[in-house]
């Protein structure tokens, strides 16, 4: 109980102190778009017989006639209010679209780093045992390869050898084979959705929907995981307490599984934070490939049309992911090392 | 349009129950089901159902075709083997009856009989009137578009009758039918689209944004804007050519924002049509002849360098004609477009042949004459400016860019490249701040009048250039009233030639649309907006 109060405090805490980050990141985002060159109405204004006066009706719908100070206290009004404006790029409000494609990125996400984690902890494990060796070049070979080849590079690749030649990955685009029925929405997560509902077809359909691009950033996001593991695995199997249970005589399983990994925990699960935080913003080019209905994409679409209130909601939204994942990496810093405690 | 969980649960009963049918048919069902589904995919996204919106996409006009109807439409014809529209026949789509008075002033519509909306009630006169009226008054694309074939206001729309309503002009334009052809003059129905209007938006322009009152061929299945948009076929449609329905029952249009995914998609032959995919990879698909490629110049429309006029040196009618002696254009076409497309310059004429436009204009490559015109405009020397094309449109621009830059230096002028954000690039075009570009354009009504009216007077965007000449500004204003055939081509050839010679633009080409389909895919048709009319369209 006293545990529980404590992390709710920490968390209460934690809220309360991001607010001025996340206002600071609403105003600065609010001022960058309207100082990038590019202007919203004119874009879109490109009807047949576009005239100054469409494109100044359309400012008026923005709200774009009006000084920025005023445009700037309003979008905090509607913030405050729980709008985030209407996207032009797909006519829709931007909280309706980010609520319905979040769960796809989330999902994609996830899936992509539970991917890299169970491919990473061992490779790096086994790395840290045997510097030096072949496995352990073959690691670094690994990683290397999956940094440096492009996500959209490694994605093409892999749809073009599964899908293409292979014929056995179904057809790249979207979270759903296009002629199946979607599952009803939920939690908007398909994976949970179709067992809520006890669809295993759906499930299997939508998990071989999703493998490809979940191994695409995996592959991407493997070589920080098993390098992080691996050098801080070989710090701790240099320590005392390591040689300590080693002469007392504890199996290798044990010393390396439950004392050096445990310890050792704490500099991969920062990076797993990180990392967690950058495929959410960035896999934008794999949603682009894979035609995943996900937010970053969406916010890409808009930035290049000039499309204000998405990429405002899209740099709010991730600004309080980022809030939310550290906090709870710091919940998981607690657990794996009792000494730590960050109030 | 979001799934709610009971629309959701039902689509898991309906596919459950489905299931249990093509069980105990093997395969029939869902073959038959799939023959006559078409799946578009496209890089763009339908983010309006009301192709009036201001800021709708070309897809939604698109979209907008198949949904509603209009009081008339184009023909369309054969040319070299392929379908395009025709806008010299006009047909009646809602209407199946068009008069036409002796002095040109005024239609009158008689409406089909039987015709009715997707919910089944009939269409009346008080209907079409509502939608006129709606496109001269609402603030929409359709103000300005109507205007231009003379339909300003809602007095001149007139009940006749049940099924019949007049529409009278002050002069008689000689576009006022063809407008009503357009993307822009759909059909509503006006008792629901008025039980879903507001005092503030009385015309129910939100509403309609994401929800439809129509009677077109096709009617909204589901909606996700940016993913896909499912049609499904009205039964009850009359308004075809042939008064038949369209072929397929079911049309799925998905976003897939990769070209590469999207000719990957085709070449298995899970998709059956794409209007968008690279010039890369359609030469690769062909070479390996799983697919079927339908090419065809987009004749209303043309893709030039744009001189800003009203900015030294352009200014100078001089220096733009040395630029366009130095160019040089045949290499530009086959970096640029691979030769996929037809070539607007290479004629040898002075005073224009023929009524047509765009057609091949005087332009071809003299070193010595564009030399000796800088001379005479005082800038033997050369000089130095800036080219900007969007970076939407580097495929094709960036290679025509290097070339422009090689082939002015030949003659002095110096030329910096700016590559830019399809956003910025507008924003500058439109303040008129870019002295020289490339640029893009079609014309929904292929008239030469209407095409110079666009691009070549005026102040609005479409004036790339921001040509001014009193000659031809009057001669586009008194064409577009003119009765008289003769007096008309006269007119037209004119302004074709001030065109030619004093090039505030060079016209260079018109790109092929190129349609990739299942090979089993029929009857594609090129239309003025640029978008697949899925009406045309069947599985052979």
């Amino acid at each position: 109980m006293a545990i529980l109060q404590s992390i709710g405090r920490r968390v209460g805490k934690r809220f309360i102190a991001s607010l001025p980050a996340l206002l600071g990141v609403v105003v600065f985002t609010f001022l960058l778009m309207r100082v990038l060159p590019g202007d919203p109405a004119t874009f879109f204004a490109s009807g047949p017989n576009a005239g100054q006066e469409e494109i100044e009706e359309l400012r008026r719908q923005l709200g774009l006639d009006r000084p920025i100070p005023e445009q700037l206290v309003r979008y905090l009004y509607d913030i405050a209010t729980g709008h985030l404006g209407r996207s032009i790029t797909t006519g829709q409000p931007v909280v309706r679209d980010l609520a319905e494609r979040l769960p796809a990125s989330l999902e994609l996400s996830l899936c992509g780093l539970a991917l890299a984690l169970a491919l990473a902890l061992p490779l790096g494990i086994a790395a840290a045992l045997r510097p030096g060796s072949l496995i352990d070049h073959g690691v670094r070979f690994v990683c290397t390869l999956g940094v440096c080849v492009p996500t959209f590079v490694s994605g093409l690749l892999l749809i073009y050898a599964f899908y293409v030649l292979l014929g056995v990955a179904p057809d790249p685009t979207g979270r759903i084979d296009i002629f199946a029925a979607p599952p009803p929405d939920i939690t908007g997560f398909l994976l949970i959705d179709f067992l809520l509902v006890g669809d295993l077809a759906g499930w299997r359909a939508a998990a071989s929907q999703l493998l490809l691009p979940a191994i695409t950033m995996a592959l991407f996001v493997l070589a920080p995981l098993a390098r992080m593991t691996r050098a801080s695995l070989m710090a701790v199997l240099g320590s005392d307490f390591i040689r300590t249970a080693r002469s007392i005589g504890m199996t290798q399983w044990r010393v390396v599984i439950v004392y050096a990994l445990r310890n050792a925990l704490l500099p991969v699960l920062t990076i797993v934070g990180i990392v967690f935080s950058t495929m959410l913003g960035a896999n934008v080019l794999v949603e682009k490939v894979f035609s995943w209905p996900g937010i970053g994409s969406y916010a890409l679409d808009a930035l290049v049309a000039s499309d204000y209130a998405p990429v405002q909601g899209f740099v709010l939204l991730i600004a309080a992911l980022f809030v939310v994942v550290n906090l709870t990496i710091d919940i998981l810093y607690g657990i794996a090392d009792p000494r730590v405690s960050i109030e | 349009m979001g799934l709610t969980r009971r629309q959701g649960l039902k689509a898991v009963l309906g596919s459950a129950v489905g299931g249990a049918i093509s069980a105990a048919l093997p395969g029939t069902a869902n073959a038959q089901s799939r023959a006559e589904t078409l799946r578009q995919v496209m890089g763009g996204t339908i983010n309006t159902l009301d192709a009036t919106t201001p800021g709708a996409t070309r897809e939604a006009f698109g979209a907008g075709m198949a949904i509603y109807d209009r009081l008339a439409s184009f023909g369309r014809k054969q040319v070299d083997g392929v379908w395009t529209f025709d806008f010299d026949t006009i047909r009646g789509e809602l209407a199946d009856k068009i008069d036409r008075s002796a002095d040109g002033r005024t239609f009158t519509f008689h409406l089909r009989q039987g015709a009715v909306w997707h919910d089944g009630t009939p269409v009346t006169a008080a209907d079409v009137k509502w939608s006129l009226d709606r496109a001269v008054s609402a603030k929409s694309l359709s103000a300005a578009q109507m205007g231009t074939g003379s339909l300003t206001k809602p007095d001149q729309f007139r009940i006749v009758g049940d099924h019949a309503v007049e529409v009278t002009l002050d002069k008689p334009d000689r576009l006022a039918l063809a407008n009503l052809c357009t993307a822009l003059a759909p059909m509503i129905n006006s008792t629901l689209a008025k039980k879903n209007a507001t005092a503030e938006d009385p015309w129910a322009q939100a509403w309609l944004k994401e929800n439809t009152a129509a009677g077109g061929a096709y009617m909204i299945e589901s909606h996700r804007p940016g993913q896909q948009t499912v049609l499904k076929r009205h039964d009850a449609w009359k308004g075809g050519a042939d008064g038949k329905v369209p072929f397929f029952r079911r049309v799925i249009v998905q976003t897939v924002p990769e070209a590469a995914t999207r000719a990957n998609l085709l070449e298995r032959g899970d998709a059956d049509l794409s209007i968008d995919l690279q010039a890369s990879d359609i030469s690769a698909l062909q070479g390996r002849g799983k697919i079927k490629l339908v090419a065809i110049p987009q004749t209303n429309g043309f893709t030039g360098i744009v001189f800003n006029t009203r900015m030294a040196p352009f200014d100078n009618a001089k220096v733009r004609q040395a630029i366009a002696a130095a160019l040089p254009y045949d290499d530009m076409y086959k970096a640029a477009l691979f030769g996929r497309g037809r070539t607007l310059f290479g004629a040898d004429w002075s005073e224009a042949p023929s009524t047509a436009f765009p057609q091949k204009l005087p332009l071809r490559t003299d070193l010595a004459r564009a030399k000796a015109l800088l001379a005479e405009a005082g800038m033997a020397n050369g000089f130095s400016t800036s080219f900007a094309f969007a970076a939407g449109a580097a495929a094709a621009a960036e290679p025509a860019a290097a070339l422009i830059k090689e082939a002015l230096a030949k003659i002095g002028v110096e030329v910096a490249i700016q590559k830019m954000p399809d956003a910025q690039m507008t924003t500058m075009e439109v303040e008129r701040r870019l002295p020289f570009f490339i640029e893009s354009g079609t014309a929904w009504l292929p008239a030469p009048d209407y095409f110079i009216r666009t691009y070549f007077s005026g102040d609005q965007r479409w004036n790339f250039s921001g040509y001014k000449n009193p000659e031809l500004d009057s001669l586009v204003q008194a064409a577009r009233f003119e009765t008289d055939p003769a007096k008309y081509e006269a007119a037209c050839k004119r302004m074709i030639t001030i065109v030619a010679q004093e090039v505030p633009t060079l016209m260079l080409w018109q790109p092929n649309q190129d349609a990739v389909m299942a090979p089993t895919v029929d009857g594609f048709t090129y239309w003025f907006h640029r978008q697949v009319d899925y009406r045309d369209l069947r599985r052979a």
